[in-house]
């Protein structure tokens, strides 16, 4: 049988995927100068991490870059909240809970099998859920440390302007390590995988399709 | 025969890396350009956000930040040397009564004392007890025109910043002369200062010397150097 390809990802989600990539880029590294103009911790990042050269710098970047951020993100949540697709492949929902387990399992190699499991398992779908909700979790934070006098009960919610800075350090650290597992994830899955993330399709794999339901 | 350090392939996929190299120098040329008139278009969306009735939360006491953590900022590491006797603020521009307005003048304008954060744009932020004059009394004071749009500021160390009129007259906005009840002293801009809390910690300027209304959009020592203008919080 001739290798066939499977239509993996419509252009809205390849075409978000790479904005927030290139947003997320922008955010941190600018972020991370503007956290080394007064501390939280007792630590710097080295400026070859970062972006704007200088305070100024990294905030023209940093509030150019939340447009980008929460503009796409709209579109992503919109497209996964309103398709009968994004939800059905994205949305982590009750259904998905007992799907957790044995994915795990199956990542730790205790289970050899890939339990079944549509375009996500149910394990990339809690991720990709809750990375979302930390996605808000930045907007608003970043929205109490941008706005503390206009939109001061946001500050509140979070403890306090402080603690509000604290937080939206703690979501960006969040991508930063979901970036980690998410590559590993993406050399594991293999170069067809990365391709359908440009251009849509996949190869399809007679192996995997046994697996599938 | 020549040695390949790197492939063609190892090589692209350094790219991205190669690509990043020199973010970490302040923007150039179109990016700044771009970036400029981007930071153009917040600073509007920010004075449609602004809401000229809201104000800034006031602390208790309690919640102030010591007076020995009561931090000192500012664009150079001294104070100027100033001479408080004989202090006056100069008005002019945009205004039925030009002139130059005793501090005894301002001492006698209504009070107003408020714990009240001051955030500055490096992050941290702290809650002095301020006490001054709202600084929209010293301008009907001076009459200021009602078309007015903008208020510069200078300072006796020639520092300078500017707000939209909508901000100065903001019922926090004060001619502040004291700190923790008392007379503020030369490093926290005596004897009088501006105190903006619906603003950034640059825009709240030490020393006042001169405020100048008008209509051409002013700046400001941070403000020109690629700080945001309105910088409302």
């Amino acid at each position: 049988m001739a290798p066939t390809k499977e239509y993996q990802h419509p252009l809205i989600i390849r075409f978000t995927h790479w904005i927030n990539f290139t947003a997320l880029g922008v955010m941190v590294t600018s972020g991370l100068r503007i956290y080394n103009a007064s501390p939280l911790w007792d630590f710097q990042f080295p400026s070859v991490l970062t972006l704007g050269g200088w305070l100024a710098g990294a905030r023209m970047w940093h509030f150019f870059g939340m447009w980008l951020f929460v503009l796409n993100g709209l579109a992503w949540c919109g497209y996964n909240l309103l398709s009968k697709h994004g939800r059905k492949t994205t949305l982590f929902r009750g259904t998905d809970i007992s799907g957790v387990l044995p994915m795990l399992q199956y990542y730790l190699r205790i289970r050899k099998a890939h339990p079944p499991s549509g375009k996500y398992n149910a394990l990339q779908k809690l991720t990709y859920t809750t990375v979302s909700i930390f996605g808000v979790g930045a907007i608003l934070t970043g929205m109490s440390l941008y706005w503390p006098v206009q939109f001061g009960w946001i500050a509140s919610a979070f403890g306090g302007y402080d603690t509000a800075r604290i937080w939206h350090f703690v979501f960006a650290t969040s991508f930063v390590l979901f970036l980690g597992g998410h590559l590993i994830m993406v050399i594991t899955a293999g170069w067809s995988n990365f391709v359908s993330m440009i251009t849509g399709w996949k190869k399809k794999d007679v192996q995997e399709e046994v697996t599938r339901t | 025969m020549p040695v390949h350090l790197l492939s063609r392939r190892q090589l692209l996929k350094l790219s991205p890396v190669l690509l990043l190299a020199g973010c970490n120098s302040a923007p150039e040329g179109k990016t700044e350009s771009f970036l400029r008139t981007f930071q153009g278009f917040n600073d509007w969306m920010q004075s449609k956000v602004f809401n000229p009735e809201r104000l800034a939360a006031e602390y208790s006491d309690n919640e102030l930040t010591t007076e020995e953590r009561f931090r000192v900022n500012g664009k150079d590491a001294e104070s100027p040397d100033i001479q408080v006797d004989n202090w006056a603020v100069t008005v002019e521009g945009l205004v039925d009564r030009p002139g130059s307005y005793p501090l005894k003048t301002i001492l006698h304008l209504p009070k107003r004392v408020m714990n009240t954060r001051h955030c500055c744009v490096e992050g941290w932020s702290m809650i002095p007890k301020w006490g001054g004059t709202p600084l929209r009394g010293l301008l009907e004071l001076a009459g200021v025109r009602p078309e007015a749009r903008y208020i510069a500021v200078e300072s006796a160390d020639d520092y300078t910043t500017s707000y939209d009129m909508p901000s100065a007259l903001h019922a926090q906005t004060l001619i502040c002369y004291e700190a923790y009840g008392k007379p503020l002293t030369i490093e926290h801009g005596a004897p009088v200062r501006i105190v903006i809390p619906t603003k950034l910690g640059y825009k709240s300027a030490k020393w006042v010397r001169k405020i100048v209304v008008t209509n051409d959009k002013p700046g400001g020592y941070w403000e020109d150097q690629g700080y945001d203008w309105f910088a409302g919080i």
